[in-house]
């Protein structure tokens, strides 16, 4: 791609990475979570892979960095849910405190943004990664 | 206790596919997939000890929450799964040679969204489960090493996701109207109007795609036939039963306007015979207990619309262990003798897999001291005046088809080397179960008219074989090439179409 796409994409994906880590972080207060945020992670990420190609990216976002981000953020999901079996439920919130509307009054739903928000950051990157394997070009 | 039976299978699956990431597939794959297929039994023990049988997901109030539970109609679904996929878990540990911690993970998945579908007392919750268990499916047959493996995962996936979507469309209708997705609260607050009846015509017509029902089978044979052997006897033994699962409940909760059942009936005994007419044609032995299975999801839904839900529940768990014993049977037999064709497979010499081949068939024929036959007879109560006649000869049919697969596998034939052991036991141990159950429920013996029925249907074979229907070439009516799979896909989607149209219109006559 030409110099414009490149330079232009790397100015935005930092900022895009930033609002990511925003929706994920105040996803309980605002629309807005880890869904979301996830995808707007990869689509940083994607972003690059189409203005720069993939081998370069590939480079510092390596394939089984991302895999294992993957995993490890689907397994702390399960993990937080069958916590809240000690306290009473599947899925019990038992962080529960913190003023009302404040950042922290979430309990376990901020973290489970964050690694939902990863999981599908990563699932989205690993797809592309993927499928480019295929149509290896640039 | 409910709810870990979903989430331990999760987490051994994402382990997997950690350890998938770092290469350590030979060291620690087997254990964490047994382990994980296992666990739900003990999940299972644990919560029917306990007294509440059913858990509200994070401890909200019914309105808020998800709701679980164990009960009388989702018991012996779940215990089909689990035995079933213990069974399959077991066969796959040999058959899988490459890449086996992702296979496995998949495996997993497909697992707990068996489970979740059938624990789920929820509509939203049920679809996302069985979703689940669907899209591992999907990637599942397309691992197949099989030509045209991926083209019927590729059809498999376009079907079923349209089946999805519109089955999605069915619930935000009925979600809309009476403002609940669990069962209980819709079925207290339920105002039946005009919309949730095109609603449950919907939900039905999808959940029909879904399990390969007769005008909408069209994915089923392809894709059992071309997935993996244990594969092949998760999808035709369970995942099939999933949709099932879901009319049950929506059965359970509204009342299905007489019409549908009506057409319902019709559709089921066309899918009956339509299978059996195929399962006389085929000659590849996968697709002859393929087509069995679009027959047999006949007799299920046969027994939906005649509101006979134990029928439902005990079918469906019967049809779950004779025909994934079958497929694994078969597959022993694929796997050493590198044919699917019946006129190169023989039981000859495998005298293991010839009584478990020979008992299963007798199961899936209704013969009385099996399971199979234990089914029927709830199913046989229900039925009145002229129906009686047409399950009879629908009985015969089966049974037909089953002689010729066991006639064509019977001959002698040049056999170059022996199954595996492990397959055989499985096999055996499958064709055991439906033998016990069918004791356990206590199916009557009924000598006279098994007697008859094996008479009838072996004149029926002979007289066939003397005619050389037999040997009736069927072609394939698209052409194999990229062309060809998107005509294929065009006609049958313009045919559901087609068919959902009538079911509309026809419905609320």
């Amino acid at each position: 791609m030409t110099l414009i796409v490149r330079t232009t994409t790397k100015l935005v994906s930092p900022f895009m990475v930033t609002y990511a880590a925003y929706l994920m972080l105040y996803g309980h207060l605002s629309p807005g979570g880890g869904f979301q945020a996830g995808v707007i992670l990869a689509v940083s990420v994607i972003l690059l892979i189409t203005s720069h190609g993939y081998k370069r990216v590939k480079r510092k976002f390596r394939l089984k960095e991302v895999s294992l981000i993957e995993s490890a953020s689907a397994i702390t999901v399960i993990m937080l849910a069958i916590a809240g079996i000690i306290f009473g439920s599947f899925f019990y919130n038992f962080l529960r405190g913190g003023e009302f509307g404040s950042l922290i009054s979430g309990g376990i739903i901020p973290i489970f943004n964050i690694a939902i928000g990863l999981k599908v950051g990563a699932g989205f990157a690993l797809l592309f990664y993927i499928l480019l394997r295929w149509v290896e070009s640039d | 206790m409910i709810s870990l039976m979903v989430a331990l299978p999760l987490l051994f699956a994402f382990f997997l596919s950690l350890i998938s990431t770092f290469k350590l597939d030979k060291k620690f794959a087997k254990p964490l997939f047994i382990a994980g297929s296992l666990i739900p039994w003990l999940f299972l023990l644990i919560s029917l000890k306990s007294s509440p049988f059913y858990e509200i997901v994070g401890g909200w109030s019914r309105e808020g929450g998800i709701e679980i539970g164990l009960n009388d109609y989702n018991l012996y679904f779940l215990l089909a799964e689990l035995i079933v996929f213990s069974a399959a878990a077991l066969y796959s540990l040999k058959y899988f040679t490459n890449n086996t911690g992702k296979v496995y993970a998949l495996l997993l998945l497909m697992h707990a969204g068996l489970i979740g579908s059938f624990i789920s007392k929820d509509f939203f919750n049920y679809y996302i489960y069985m979703e689940i268990a669907s899209v591992s499916a999907f990637a599942l047959v397309g691992i197949s090493e099989e030509k045209h493996a991926k083209t019927a995962a590729f059809k498999y996936l376009i079907f079923s996701l349209l089946a999805s979507y519109l089955f999605i469309f069915a619930i935000g209708i009925i979600y809309l109207k009476t403002g609940y997705l669990n069962a209980e609260l819709i079925k207290e607050n339920l105002i039946i109007t005009k919309e949730i009846d095109i609603a449950l015509v919907i939900a039905f017509i999808s959940l029909i795609l879904k399990a390969g029902i007769f005008p909408l089978y069209f994915w089923l044979p392809d894709a059992h036939a071309k997935a993996p052997n244990p594969i092949s006897a998760l999808l035709s033994g369970i995942v099939v039963k999933s949709p099932i699962y879901g009319m049950l409940l929506i059965h359970e909760t509204f009342s299905v306007n007489a019409n549908l059942m009506m057409l319902l009936r019709i559709i089921a005994f066309a899918s009956v015979f339509f299978g059996i007419v195929l399962m006389i044609l085929q000659r590849n032995v996968k697709r002859l207990l393929a087509y069995s299975t679009v027959s047999q999801m006949g007799y299920i839904l046969l027994s939906l619309s005649i509101n006979s839900t134990l029928g439902v529940i005990y079918y469906s768990f019967a049809h779950s262990l004779f025909k994934s014993g079958l497929f694994l049977s078969a597959g022993a037999l694929i796997d050493s003798q590198k044919s699917k064709n019946l006129k190169k497979l023989t039981y000859r010499g495998e005298p293991l897999l010839m009584v478990s081949i020979l008992g299963l068939s007798l199961a899936i024929g209704g013969i009385s001291p099996f399971v199979g036959s234990y089914a029927k007879n709830i199913i046989l109560k229900g039925l009145t005046d002229y129906w009686v006649y047409l399950f009879y000869i629908a009985n015969v049919g089966t049974l037909t088809s089953f002689i010729k697969m066991n006639y064509y596998l019977a001959k002698p034939k040049e056999v170059k080397a022996k199954s595996r052991s492990l397959y055989k036991a499985l096999s055996f141990i499958m064709m055991l179960l439906t033998l016990t159950f069918g004791i356990y429920f206590g199916a009557e013996i009924k000598l006279i008219s098994d007697v008859l029925s094996i008479g009838i249907a072996l004149i029926l074979f002979v007289i066939l074989k003397r005619f050389n229907v037999f040997e009736i070439e069927l072609k394939p009516k698209f052409e194999r090439s990229m062309k060809g799979i998107a005509e294929e896909i065009n006609f049958y989607a313009g045919m559901f179409g087609i068919v959902f149209l009538i079911f509309l219109l026809l419905s609320f006559f």
